[in-house]
């Protein structure tokens, strides 16, 4: 990792850091207490007045330059700068970000812990807690379920409604956020033919409406669907596998695109997130999520 | 004449003076840029970077293209703030590969650097072709045209992999072999998102 520079670096660092600062004392104090100064040169003078020489700047000019150098060798003998020295404070961007972690571990870790392990009940009856899973969802999950959490763009499910795909118990809906969820149906048109198909489509656009019998879509139905969304439709929340009994669905109510869920397959994809969130704005998520 | 008089000397002797102003203006590359190019501890590639693949790179360069980097960072700072909300702070190492690196200096839109994994495919594909579609009051431009055009039109993936072999990019030639038939049938936006989702995958060690 890249941290201070190596021995050879580092000395060449020392070294001109160093020597520059020598020199530029040195000139400066030579420009305003070396010989010649205020001294008019052998020059023609012109106009009356005019004539060539050396005149310094005001001597408060001498004082700034002089304190901008006590400044920077004050700041070198205390913060990294002199090739691989640290410094007398040990300063490190690395060390700082760690310190600040650690005060807000100590400042907010005990009340995020109590949140953390909170009945969803009393989180919920908070406004200020639940103004806060507010930002979190904002910040981490509206891009994809929308600002409302109604769900968009027919392939983000809304999540205030009565549906759960994989589940609507706290542990599923936690499980769906700290994991994710990869929900996997292959396309079925290869597999049975156009015609069928539309008898598939047909049939799931029917079940909402009670299972016809005599549909001749049920038999492939039953042949080919039933093993993952149920012999009656109603789904199965271990796979992710839809309802389809209701007229709630991710991809759109129209035959158009049952058919196109049927034909080609879905592979909806919801991302994990136990990397990016901790405990304590997951169980904010779910209290959030479980409101009514 | 003594030593005081440095100056005087300086001003008289043209030469002298050439030198110093030369060496007064060289200093600060000396001191800070000479080192961090030249020492080994910041051209070390992370442990687990790995050089772009052909399709990554394709999308790296539309990235560049398309002025991206114009609206976002890839550079996570070691802020709490920025730890927090991206993820783990950016190393070194893990832009040995880049050329040139891409960290930006202006956030209109979020730090892309730890971008990869954190949406799917879709939408990054929705989003890039039109982010009002998922982002309703998002002032980031569409980019229509990239699920139009075929991502390597001119061909010149191998070149540019060549080229980056020369600056010491592993490459392997059954690599550069392969490369254009990666390619083949990827439109722009897809060779872009694949470039996203690979960002920042390595150095998730350091949260
Ligand atoms: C391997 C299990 C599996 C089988 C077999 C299966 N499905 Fe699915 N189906 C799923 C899953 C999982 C989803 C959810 C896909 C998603 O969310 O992206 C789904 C989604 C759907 C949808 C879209 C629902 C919506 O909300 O938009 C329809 C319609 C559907 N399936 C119909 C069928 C039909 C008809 C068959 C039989 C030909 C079938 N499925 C067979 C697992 C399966
Ligand atoms: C990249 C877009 C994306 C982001 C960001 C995202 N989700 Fe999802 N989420 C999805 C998709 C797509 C599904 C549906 C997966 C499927 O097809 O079954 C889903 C499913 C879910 C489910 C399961 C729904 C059900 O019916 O069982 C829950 C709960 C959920 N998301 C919550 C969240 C929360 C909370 C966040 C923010 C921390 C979030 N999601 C962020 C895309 C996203
Ligand atoms: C005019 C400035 C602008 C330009 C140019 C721009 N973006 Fe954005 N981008 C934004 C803003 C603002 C957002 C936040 C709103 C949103 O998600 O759309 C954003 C969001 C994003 C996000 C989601 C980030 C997150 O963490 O939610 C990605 C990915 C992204 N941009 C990629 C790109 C790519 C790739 C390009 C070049 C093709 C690009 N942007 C060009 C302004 C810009």
């Amino acid at each position: 990792m890249a941290e201070l520079p190596g021995a050879f670096w580092g000395g060449w660092v020392l070294v001109l850091t160093v020597g520059s600062l020598v020199g530029l004392g040195w000139v400066v104090f030579s420009v305003y207490f070396g010989s010649g100064r205020d001294e008019h040169e052998a020059s023609p003078v012109w106009d009356g007045n005019l004539q060539e020489g050396a005149h310094p700047a005001p001597l408060w000019w001498f004082w700034l330059l002089f304190g901008s150098l006590v400044i920077s060798v004050v700041y070198l003998m205390l913060y990294p700068g002199l090739g691989a020295l640290g410094g007398a404070f040990e300063w490190s961007q690395g060390g700082e970000l760690r310190e600040r972690q650690e005060r807000y571990a100590t400042e907010f870790g005990p009340t995020r812990r109590l949140v953390a392990e909170a009945e969803l009940e009393t989180l919920r009856a908070d406004p200020g807690l639940m103004a806060s899973a507010q930002r979190v969802y904002d910040r981490n999950c509206a891009t994809c379920h929308g600002y409302d959490a109604r769900g968009q763009a027919d392939l983000f499910p809304d999540l205030r409604d009565a549906e759960w795909q994989w589940g609507g118990d706290p542990a599923q809906i936690e499980q769906s956020i700290r994991h994710g969820r990869q929900a996997v149906m292959v396309g079925w048109l290869p597999v049975v033919g156009e015609e069928t198909v539309d008898a598939l489509t047909d049939y799931v656009l029917a079940l909402a409406d009670g299972a016809p019998a005599e549909h001749p879509g049920a038999q492939p139905y039953t042949l080919y669907c039933s093993a993952c969304h149920g012999p009656d439709g109603a789904g199965n929340p271990l796979l992710g596998a839809s309802n389809l009994l209701d007229d709630i669905s991710l991809y759109g109510n129209s035959a158009e695109a049952i058919r196109h869920s049927i034909a080609v397959g879905r592979e909806g994809e919801m991302p994990a997130f136990a990397d990016r969130l901790d405990d304590t704005q997951i169980r904010l998520l779910v209290a959030w999520l479980t409101a009514r | 004449m003594n030593a005081v008089d440095l100056h005087r000397r300086l001003e008289r002797n043209s030469g002298w003076l050439i030198f110093g102003i030369l060496f007064v203006s060289a200093i600060g590359g000396l001191v800070q840029v000479l080192p961090s190019v030249l020492d080994d501890s910041l051209a070390t590639p992370a442990a687990d970077a790995k050089p772009y693949g052909p399709v990554e790179l394709t999308g790296r360069d539309i990235y560049i293209r398309e002025s991206c980097g114009v609206c976002h960072s890839q550079q996570v700072r070691p802020l709490l703030a920025e730890v927090r909300r991206y993820g783990p702070f950016s190393k070194a190492g893990e832009f040995a590969f880049d050329r040139p690196f891409l960290w930006g200096s202006k956030r209109t839109g979020p730090d892309l650097h730890r971008i990869g994994g954190r949406y799917s495919d879709v939408w990054h594909r929705l989003h890039l072709l039109d982010p009002r579609a998922v982002v309703p009051d998002s002032i980031m431009p569409a980019y229509p045209w990239l699920g139009e055009r075929a991502a390597d039109a001119e061909g010149a993936i191998q070149a540019k992999m060549r080229a980056l072999r020369r600056l010491g990019h592993p490459y392997t030639d059954a690599e550069i072999d392969a490369a254009p038939a990666a390619l083949e049938g990827l439109t722009e936006v897809d060779a872009l998102v694949a470039y996203l989702q690979g960002l920042g995958t390595p150095g998730g060690d350091a949260r």
